[in-house]
């Protein structure tokens, strides 16, 4: 019976590109219930996968990872079929500059982005066109960090924009890419060719985001005192 | 024969309509005060028939609204007794001979006939005026008169038809003084009573800390921005820029996304253009384009055009402004509206300006089949008309601000009545490497109104050449550049203007006075924009610190008040605004005691003044908007004594050790 389970999860979890090792899929077996309906433990077993870390969880076969030259910097153009699974580590906002999204944190922190509390700090000026640029909500493009099944580290652009692919997303959320063209070591990625399979680590998530602040005030001034110099 | 009292709110008034009412009138002097004269002529009321009229006048509010007296000394009570401490309405000490001559005149008048400015503050003085009178006869009839401009048919208009005194605007009045007086007296002792041995002192002179409620919101925005213009980190972007010539002529596309924050993610993203090779036209499009003729003229309006093109200050533009109303040049300046009423004859007003020898004739030409009615806007205070001449008044009549505001008012008027300007705007769109870039170009086809109003600009730009969708050429030059990004600039005047306006802080008349108050508290300085050393303002100490009256109508026009007669002095250009030490140091420590309601936001304030706009409309009443707002400053006010250290670090954070041990 439990082989029959481990088969029919098994199979599921193959289906959706995802080949978890044997010693995650049976210690979720034996924390299952017998009388659970098969239905309810696929799902279940396929929302607990994708809240792990892939790299530990993962028995992946080959096509499912990056190639190991993935990161050779010469190369202009190539395209990796994949499908590749793999978890988002970082995300940022390359559209913006890095202490407007600073400030854009601070105003929430003092409660002006509250309904009712709202601050106008900003008005629209025919004349001069405002000194200041408008707090525009993260509109991309992004830049991301993702991690393959092998740890293999990797940077990301999503141009086009793909819905669901911010700085709200969850950190260790899931992606299914294919047909990727990796440039100079970096994947771009496009909404026909990423599926968002969902899911997040949670202490990950919980410390990029308590970090969010200090890390884009320190880059910010990094880069202001790289381009000073 | 009826017998009338007339009063106007200033001096001016009062002569400027009995001369238009009397034609050669009397002018008799009161005793004990130079400046008010009492005006005798006959005069044929429609509703009165033939009367003899005395025309007079008051100078702003006459009453004057303080604590009684156990409760007025600094150290009488604590300072949170000054939320519920009785408070009594007398005539103020220098508006005695005022009201003695309204006594003596309503005893031998039947009707009273009140003249005072139509908005609220004359609505309330008008109260104040009538209860005078009623004391001394009861049995005076009492009529007011609704006018917005001392043009003579105008006056004449209103003569004919006088109204009731609107009691619900009298009232939001008498809960802004009520409010003003006890929260800027509470807060004000409480702050400076725990503060105060922390500045540095000044000779002998103890600092008073003033609180206002819309002093420190409008406080607020200055130190918000200057912090984060001192917070400010510069950062590197990077671009890409695509050139091509066609047709002789080089066209300079420019990158949809502007720029990014990354330069590898550029890097890579030019490299793809370039490997792209050719560029593919995506999109041209002409299609005809026009820039709007301005709105009609609103107080804020004036306010914020004035402090950018007419090198004043916004308090020194109103001040003119009321000069030229007074004297009958314009209509009333201190009005919300932005649309013209259908029935006025604007084309008269027109016509009165074609004499002029630099905008007549574009008068004429208005007059001659290129009128258009005015844009709407969405405001009407329902009292005022937007701001517009009203008669015609050569400049050599004029002082140099007199000339700059009249001009503008004229200019803006014709400009309104006029028709937007006309062009052909074309876009280009090309996709290169899977980018897109584009060019704008702008042919200017009809100037229309921008010919009278050189406030506007709108230029033609180089002429584009002849793209077709599809086609494909190879770009001339692909650049890569980068650039950094700039710290914003210290709030200038027009923006902090702007900045109440969009919060609700203050209305649209008493914005430039609480402007002008923190700079005499010396909580900000300003200075001209882009220059260097602070402007001299040395704030003199003024009378009456310390009870935070926020603004009486003394220094309204009229002689009443001798301080509006000196400006800030010329001032050249925009003014931006630094906070000083203790400015920065009071908002950060009210930040510091609780965000949510700090006295440096504008919620609460912007609250009360939704609820006086309430009064007015009925909506509510002025004891329940009073214990309302009473209640929610109380709450602050508590958590600031719990607290009181938090302010006290800031203090000492930014004031530093002054006479400290």
């Amino acid at each position: 019976m439990a082989n029959n389970l481990t088969a029919e999860l098994t199979q599921h979890l193959n289906s959706r590109h995802l080949y978890p090792a044997a010693a995650w899929l049976q210690s979720f077996v034996s924390g299952t219930r017998p009388n659970t309906p098969l239905p309810a433990l696929k799902q279940t077993a396929l929302f607990r996968l994708l809240a792990t870390d892939l790299t530990t969880s993962l028995q992946p076969p080959s096509h499912t990872v990056f190639p190991q030259d993935v990161l050779n910097p010469r190369t202009q153009t190539r395209i990796i079929a994949g499908p590749i699974v793999c978890q988002v580590l970082d995300i940022e906002d390359i559209g913006l500059s890095r202490w407007a999204q600073v400030e854009q944190i601070e105003a929430k922190e003092r409660g002006e982005t509250t309904k009712g509390r709202e601050i106008v700090r900003v008005v629209e000026d025919e004349h001069d066109g405002g000194t200041v640029a408008p707090a525009v909500h993260s509109r991309g493009p992004f830049k991301l960090l993702l991690q393959d099944a092998k740890g293999a580290k990797i940077y990301a652009i999503d141009l086009r924009g793909i819905q669901g692919v911010n700085t709200d997303m969850a950190m260790g959320a899931k992606l299914l890419l294919r047909n990727t063209d990796v440039r100079r070591a970096v994947a771009m990625i496009e909404p026909a060719n990423v599926q968002i399979l969902g899911g997040k680590m949670d202490a990950l998530d919980k410390a990029w985001r308590e970090g969010k602040k200090e890390r884009l005030m320190n880059a910010a001034k990094i880069s202001g005192e790289a381009g000073n110099g | 024969m009826a017998r009338i009292l007339c009063v106007a709110e200033k001096p001016s008034i009062a002569k400027a309509v009995a001369n238009h009412l009397g034609g050669q009138v009397r002018a008799e002097n009161v005793r004990g005060i130079q400046w008010v004269k009492n005006y005798k002529f006959d005069y044929d009321f429609q509703r009165w028939g033939q009367s003899s009229v005395t025309f007079t006048c008051v100078a702003g509010h006459i009453q004057a609204q303080d604590f009684q007296d156990r409760y007025r000394k600094w150290h009488s009570c604590p300072p949170s007794d000054l939320f519920d401490a009785p408070i009594v309405t007398q005539i103020a000490e220098d508006k005695k001979v005022v009201a003695s001559n309204i006594e003596a005149q309503a005893r031998y008048n039947t009707i009273l006939f009140i003249w005072t400015d139509c908005d609220r503050e004359g609505e309330h003085i008008g109260t104040e005026i009538r209860d005078i009178a009623l004391k001394a006869n009861p049995n005076m009839q009492v009529w007011r008169a609704r006018f917005s401009n001392i043009e003579r048919a105008h006056i004449i208009q209103a003569a004919r038809t006088p109204i009731q005194l609107d009691e619900a605007q009298a009232n939001a009045v008498s809960a802004r003084i009520e409010l003003d007086l006890r929260l800027g007296a509470a807060f004000t002792r409480m702050q400076t009573l725990s503060l105060q041995q922390m500045l540095p002192q000044q000779g002998e002179q103890k600092k008073v800390i003033s609180y206002g409620s819309c002093q420190f919101p409008t406080l607020g925005f200055v130190v918000d921005r200057y912090l984060r213009v001192r917070n400010f980190v510069p950062e590197p972007f990077w671009y890409i820029r695509v050139g091509h010539e066609k047709d002789g002529i080089n066209v300079k596309f420019s990158w949809r996304r502007g720029h990014l924050f990354d330069r590898m993610a550029v890097i890579i993203i030019y490299e793809r253009c370039l490997l792209s090779k050719h560029a593919k036209v995506t999109k041209t499009q002409k299609k005809p384009t026009k820039k709007w003729k301005p709105l009609p003229l609103t107080t804020v309006e004036l306010q914020k055009m004035g402090s950018r093109f007419l090198r004043m200050t916004s308090q020194e533009v109103m001040k003119v402004a009321e000069d030229l109303y007074t004297k009958g040049w314009i209509s009333y300046p201190r009005t919300e509206t932005d649309q013209f009423d259908k029935d006025m004859d604007l084309r008269k007003m027109v016509e009165r300006q074609e004499q002029d020898n630099r905008w007549g004739a574009f008068a004429t030409g208005l007059m001659n089949g290129g009128f258009n009615q005015p844009r709407n806007g969405r405001n009407n205070d329902k009292a005022h008309p937007p701001i517009h001449p009203v008669n015609y008044v050569n400049p050599s009549q004029l002082n140099d601000n007199e000339k700059r505001v009249y001009e503008f008012v004229v200019r803006r008027f014709l400009a309104c009545c006029s028709e937007d300007a006309v062009g052909e705007a074309t876009d280009i769109e090309i996709d290169y490497g899977g980018e897109d870039f584009h060019v704008h170009g702008l042919t200017v086809i009809e100037r229309n109104y921008l010919d009278v109003y050189p406030y506007d600009k709108w230029e033609s730009s180089q002429n584009l050449p002849r793209y077709t969708v599809g086609e494909m050429f190879e770009p001339k030059e692909a650049t890569m550049c980068d650039g950094q990004t700039t710290a914003p600039g210290y709030l200038t005047e027009p923006e902090l203007i702007a900045l109440m306006d969009a919060n609700g802080i203050g209305t649209d008349a008493t914005m430039a006075e609480h402007i002008a108050k923190i700079k005499e508290r010396e909580y900000v300085v300003a200075r001209p924009k882009g220059g260097g050393g602070g402007a001299g303002h040395q704030g003199a100490a003024e009378r009456g610190v310390g009870r935070g009256r926020g603004r009486g109508r003394g220094g309204r026009g009229g002689r009443g008040g001798a301080a509006a007669q000196n400006g800030a002095g010329g001032t050249g250009g925009v003014q931006e605004f630094i906070p000083t030490t203790l400015g920065v140091a009071l908002i950060e420590g009210y930040d510091n005691v609780g965000f949510e309601t700090s006295l440096s936001k504008p919620f609460l304030r912007k609250e009360m003044e939704v609820q006086m706009r309430a009064i007015c409309e009925g909506r509510s009443t002025r004891r329940d908007v009073v214990q309302q707002n009473l209640e929610q400053y109380r709450a602050v006010f508590l958590r600031t004594q719990q607290q009181i250290n938090v302010l006290k670090d800031a203090i000492r954070k930014y004031v530093g050790g002054a006479n400290q041990g």
